[in-house]
């Protein structure tokens, strides 16, 4: 079976790889993506014509690496001298060349990953450039999916990639003893994206979900490389509840909360997945931190994805999940998510005591909780005050639609 | 790649002065396990480290209008004196990384050297 558009899948199923593999042979992130860029313009060209090659990539990868020395020729001409990647020396005395994809080449995509993830890079470039380099998501896409416009997204990855070469950032895998700590930065990147995805601030859209299938696609494939690593398997579980939720999450337009959604619209074979997922053996061994919080809230999510209705949903288990993940992570949001299931499990005077000293000035979203539950404890007066507040501080066309629903039921 | 690494602040670690003759002699220590950790790495070389001296005995140097000035003290900007520095070639960032573990837990600025004579 011939898929509708051959090129289009190589390029997102091989553009990391394909790079990853550049960037080990030639050590130049400057010169790599636009000879990619120009091989599969090329292929744009000439596949329709010729027809699609047997090996594709293989194809593209010539292509490129033709493109690449070409440059090269050009500027040893020139005499021009340009700062080269920084490549572990075992990795450049082989001095191998890789004409296939093969085993070598999962290393090198690990190593690519772990560069655009480093813990030196601010985390939204990070994020942006992981999505590029390992994806190889279009600038215009990312610069729409992180709502900057395109000029500032290209001028963020252009940043990015010079600091790396300029930083000394390595195209390496660091060893065992700090690996798993890069893992969770690669992890926290590639959750950045996702949530940006499934919260957006502002504009009209609710989600984006492609931006958080983009993420998961992420995680996959570094989790191909590293099957059983903690903090990826709980990520990947975590990701995939929340993910199964998104088309019953908005309905015309209009936000959809938890306990109103039509659960025949939740995707039942990524629920069942991150079932599996979160069961994992190597979930019940020492893990990291950031690997525990993943693990509690997804084992949170998963409370909701199985509770047969909202009505049926386990609460008091829920607060107990948020005890845990408050000792793991005592952040101000992990605190919010706690009161709103206090509130469920004992009433919305235990919710709004459990509120109290909670604060996140960058969100609307205590305000909106407050309102709700004072809305819910019969305390009207306050209960629009606090809508008030939340409608003011919301950047998000159709929460704030929501939000001004909610305060014109009260009366 | 060649690597100044700037001995910034204090951090968590005792100011020299308030520290015990045996917290000093720790922290000699630390000093030495990273030169020796250096030492021992491939493609890693320490081509100096000093220590400073105090604040007070630093000097600012400033161009303004064509003309140097120099004030007293260390460059405004830096709240805490610098301590101490490293000149270093390193592979990498995590390389030095990695070494710069050895020494007591000290803000420090890296900042890679520009290489003219390329």
């Amino acid at each position: 079976m011939t898929p509708v558009d051959p090129l289009g899948e190589v390029v997102r199923e091989e553009w990391g790889r394909l790079t990853a593999l550049l960037l080990a042979r030639y050590r130049r992130l400057d010169l790599v993506e636009d000879a990619l860029g120009d091989a599969i313009e090329a292929a744009a060209r000439t596949w329709p014509v010729d027809g699609v090659p047997d090996r594709p990539a293989a194809w593209l990868h010539t292509a490129a690496s033709r493109r690449i020395i070409d440059r090269l020729r050009t500027e040893a001409i020139a005499q021009r001298v340009e700062p080269l990647l920084v490549i572990e020396a075992a990795r450049r005395e082989g001095g191998r060349v890789m004409a296939d994809p093969g085993a070598l080449v999962e290393d090198d995509l690990l190593r690519l990953v772990l560069m655009c993830s480093h813990p030196a890079l601010a985390p939204e470039a990070a994020s942006a450039l992981s999505l590029r380099l390992v994806l190889g998501v279009p600038t215009p896409d990312i610069a729409r999916l992180f709502l900057v416009s395109e000029s500032t997204m290209a001028a963020r990855l252009t940043r990015a990639k010079k600091r790396i070469v300029g930083a000394g950032i390595p195209f390496g895998v660091p060893d065992a003893s700090v690996l798993p700590d890069r893992l969770d930065t690669v992890a926290q990147t590639a959750y950045l994206a996702f949530t940006a995805g499934y919260s957006p601030g502002t504009g009209a859209d609710l989600l984006r979900a492609s931006l958080s299938g983009e993420a998961i696609r992420l995680v996959r494939s570094v989790l191909a490389m590293r099957a059983d690593e903690p903090v990826l398997v709980s990520l990947l579980a975590l990701m995939l509840f929340q993910h199964s939720r998104r088309d019953a999450r908005v309905r015309d337009g209009r936000l959809v909360l938890l306990p109103d959604q039509d659960r025949q619209r939740w995707h039942d074979d990524e629920i069942t997945q991150a079932r599996a997922l979160i069961d994992a053996p190597v979930l019940r061994g020492p893990v990291t931190r950031q690997a525990a919080a993943y693990t509690i809230q997804a084992r949170i999510a998963a409370e909701h994805a199985l509770a047969p209705s909202a009505a049926e949903t386990r609460w008091e288990h829920v607060v107990r999940l948020h005890d845990l993940l408050l000792e793991v992570a005592p952040t101000p949001s992990s605190r919010l998510a706690r009161a709103v299931a206090v509130a469920e499990a004992r009433g919305p005077a235990a919710g709004l005591a459990a509120l109290e000293g909670v604060e996140i000035p960058t969100t609307h979203r205590i305000a909106a909780v407050r309102a709700e539950l004072l809305a819910r404890a019969g305390e009207h007066d306050a209960a629009r005050a606090a809508y008030d507040q939340a409608i003011a501080a919301c950047r998000n066309e159709v929460e704030i639609a929501h939000l001004r629903e909610r305060r014109q039921s009260l009366g | 790649m060649k690597y100044l690494v700037l001995l910034i602040g204090d951090g968590e670690v005792k100011p020299w002065s308030d520290q015990t003759s045996d917290e000093q002699a720790e922290a000699m220590g630390l000093f030495q396990a990273f030169d020796e950790a250096c030492a021992a790495r491939d493609g890693v070389e320490l081509l100096a480290g000093e220590a400073l001296a105090e604040a007070s005995d630093a000097t600012t140097l400033r161009t303004r209008g064509g003309q140097l000035q120099l004030t007293e003290g260390p460059y405004a900007e830096i709240v805490e004196s610098m301590g101490g520095f490293y000149l270093i070639a390193a592979p990498d960032l995590d390389v030095l990384v990695d070494l710069l573990g050895h020494l007591p837990a000290y803000d420090m600025q890296i900042s890679p050297v520009v290489d003219v004579s390329a």
